[in-house]
């Protein structure tokens, strides 16, 4: 059998231990209190009981066993709280408001008991409170039982005991009225999120989790949700992006080579080339599809590692080794293209990094320069150390530069502003550059560059970023 | 030269097989690498071209185990794994030279050609020559029919690069994996400059163009 909902709520449930822990102190308590005011009120009876005694005792050793049977008569009759009871050594009733000994089996010497006695209260009922009395024999023979009523503690015990009772009582409903309340209210909150959870299962990226701004750690959870859901999205949409881009951009080159593949074809067909060139045409554009695919995945790969926040393969080496190295690379092709290259170099930059990326960002932005400056321009390459320690490597070129606007756009994976178009290139060289300084805890800064140089201008400044190596 | 290729992916296997034939090379297949291994214990093999990933015995394993009986025939791994990390696994397994799936033909057969040329040249040799071209290693000059050429260092490793593989056709990659040691896509060929460069200093004023441009592959440098 299912019980309902709420039964099976964990606060609920907690309710339900708490109020059976206080349950079972509720008892402890009352067990406690009764055995030891049991025993305090036996104590106390058996107090009273031993100096009546004592008194008794002092008549008849100083008068007499009719003094003594006196004294009873006189102290009975005078609303003694005490119950008599004066035999002969037979056992026979002499005097006293009792009509037998409690004790049946008396032998000799001091004899306790706690029995219960028959007595009326006020309302004229028949009640049997215990009493605690002890018998003693008399020096001459007789046998005298003297004892106290333990009534008023049995009264109190279950005055304390009704009072316990009641108390738990109204502990339990007000607990379990409580249990129910937070239960559904947490119920309430629980259900919020869920839905959410649901929502997000069912393909709904967009549900949000309602935050009330109480700080409680349903609002964290609440907030954690959503924060975890706007990446999530954000994620989403990036790949969506990059997933339609590429779609998009593998379109163009698949379509050209469709295209030539078809025209060489027809010519060869017709007997007017040879296959080979087309078959050549043909593999560059796979070649250009493949190079597409790589980057995509390099870049996939770096900005997962900077998610986890580390950089893949890490090794240390110097940077102006690598900015030397890039340096010499490219100045060749950078003065073919009747560009003016110089690279400034400082010395001992020493750089924890992932090497072939961080040449691959280099070549990327060194190879932007070039291409986009025009014959009769500069290129620069400077490695260097800024104040705040991190390593700077910048190239300025004196290009077309990129509008302010634009700046953060060209990033992205894809995009290529209008006047680039007609050049080569894929669209994630900056983007995998981007992602490339995002691996390695830096960033990417694009400023315009030295301002209009020989009808040319304003240029282009690309500074890649990086923290040092932490021990250098 | 014998050619053992190891791959499971008979595409790949048979077009591998066709072009190395074509160029000249008597090859064998098998078709993992537990098979690699028996067939590669019968020796008489100048290179093993092996695939990485392959069921039963993988390329690492297989060349690892070559490696400790004693076997020290070069090795081109291939994979479709091109991270540093996996390029560096592969090189510490024993492999000599490590392509990434896809690769273009020409490529391939340059790096099988290059590492059996390696194994031929691993003593330590001070001078190199080159038809009339000869390079002292321990001065570090280069002559041409008696004539002193002067190069820039780099232009020097360059060249070194060419004449230890004369008559081979060496890729644009290669020389930048072999000669500059990085190993990335350098978007625009930077390379051809460096040997266009190198050109002019090698071969003008001489009758016969040694260093020439292979179409499809890259360059090579001819006595």
């Amino acid at each position: 059998m299912r019980l309902p909902s709420i039964l099976r709520r964990t606060p609920f449930r907690l309710t339900l231990l708490f109020l059976a822990l206080f349950a079972a102190a509720a008892s402890a308590i009352l067990g406690y209190v009764y055995v030891a005011s049991a025993s305090e009120a036996r104590a106390r009876a058996e107090t009273a009981v031993r100096s009546e005694l004592e008194s008794l005792t002092g008549i008849y050793k100083e008068r007499g066993v009719d003094a003594l049977n006196r004294a009873l008569v006189d102290r009975a009759l005078n609303d003694s709280p005490y119950l008599y009871l004066l035999m002969d050594a037979e056992g026979s009733v002499i005097t006293g408001s009792l009509n037998a000994s409690p004790i049946s089996d008396y032998a000799e010497g001091e004899q306790w008991i706690t029995y219960p006695y028959t007595d009326t209260d006020p309302e004229g009922r028949v009640t049997r409170p215990q009493a605690r009395g002890v018998q003693v024999r008399l020096a001459s023979g007789e046998m005298l039982f003297v004892a106290r009523s333990m009534g008023d503690t049995e009264a109190y015990l279950a005055r304390l005991t009704q009072a316990l009772w009641a108390a738990m009582g109204i502990v339990l409903l007000l607990g379990l009225a409580g249990g129910l309340l937070v239960s559904r209210d947490l119920e309430r909150s629980m259900g919020r999120l869920n839905k959410v959870v649901t929502a997000v299962q069912e393909g709904d990226l967009k549900a949000r989790a309602p935050v009330r701004n109480s700080g409680d750690e349903l609002d964290e959870l609440g907030l954690g949700l959503n924060v975890m859901l706007d990446r999530l999205e954000g994620s989403m949409a990036s790949i969506r992006h990059a997933g339609d881009a590429i779609a998009h951009d593998l379109r163009s080159p698949l379509t050209r080579m469709r295209a030539k593949l078809e025209v060489a074809l027809i010519d060869a067909e017709a007997g007017r080339i040879d296959g080979v060139d087309a078959l050549q045409v043909a593999l560059d554009e796979a070649d250009t599809l493949l190079k597409t695919f790589n980057t995509v995945l390099a870049i996939a790969r770096l900005q997962a590692a900077a998610g986890a926040g580390r950089t893949p393969d890490p090794t240390l080496f110097d940077a102006a080794d690598l900015a030397a190295d890039m340096a010499e690379l490219y100045e060749p092709a950078s003065e073919d293209k009747g560009l003016e290259f110089s690279a400034e170099i400082e010395r001992g930059l020493m750089i924890e990094a992932n090497r072939p990326f961080l040449a691959q960002a280099l070549a990327n932005i060194i190879d932007n320069a070039i291409k986009y400056t025009p014959t009769g321009g500069a290129v620069m390459l400077r490695a260097r150390r800024r104040s705040s320690g991190e390593i700077e490597f910048s190239v300025t070129d004196t290009g077309p530069g990129v509008p302010e606007g634009d700046r953060g756009r060209v990033i992205e994976r894809f995009v290529r502003l209008d006047n680039s178009r007609t050049e080569p290139g894929s669209g994630l060289g900056l983007s995998l550059v981007g992602a490339v300084m995002e691996a390695h805890g830096g960033r990417i800064q694009l400023d315009e560059g030295p301002g209009a140089y020989g009808g040319f201008g304003p240029g282009l400044r690309v500074a890649l970023v990086l923290p040092p190596a932490a021990n250098a | 030269m014998r050619i053992l290729v190891v791959e499971d992916d008979a595409d790949a296997a048979t077009a591998m097989v066709r072009g190395l034939t074509e160029a000249g090379h008597e090859v064998t297949h098998a078709v993992d690498g537990a098979f690699g291994l028996l067939e590669a214990q019968k020796g008489g093999y100048d290179v093993y071209v092996v695939d990485r990933m392959m069921p039963r015995l993988d390329g690492i394993g297989m060349v690892e185990t070559l490696r400790k009986d004693g076997d020290q025939t070069p090795v081109l791994f291939l994979s479709a794994l091109g991270e540093v990390e996996d390029r560096v696994t592969g090189l510490k397994a024993g492999a000599d030279d490590y392509l990434v799936k896809p690769y273009a033909f020409s490529e391939l057969i340059a790096r099988v050609e290059a590492l059996s040329r390696r194994r031929e040249t691993g003593s330590v040799a001070t001078m190199l020559k080159v038809g009339d071209l000869e390079m002292n290693l321990i001065a570090r000059t280069v002559h041409r029919a008696g004539q002193e050429i002067d190069l820039q260092p780099r232009e020097f490793q360059l060249l070194e690069f060419l004449m230890r593989h004369a008559g081979q056709s060496v890729t644009r990659t290669m020389l930048l994996e072999k000669v500059w040691e990085y190993h990335f896509d350098p978007q625009t060929n930077v390379i051809d400059v460096h040997i266009s460069r190198l050109r002019a200093k090698i071969d003008k004023g001489f009758d016969k163009a040694m260093l020439q441009t292979v179409r499809g592959a890259g360059y090579r440098l001819e006595a």
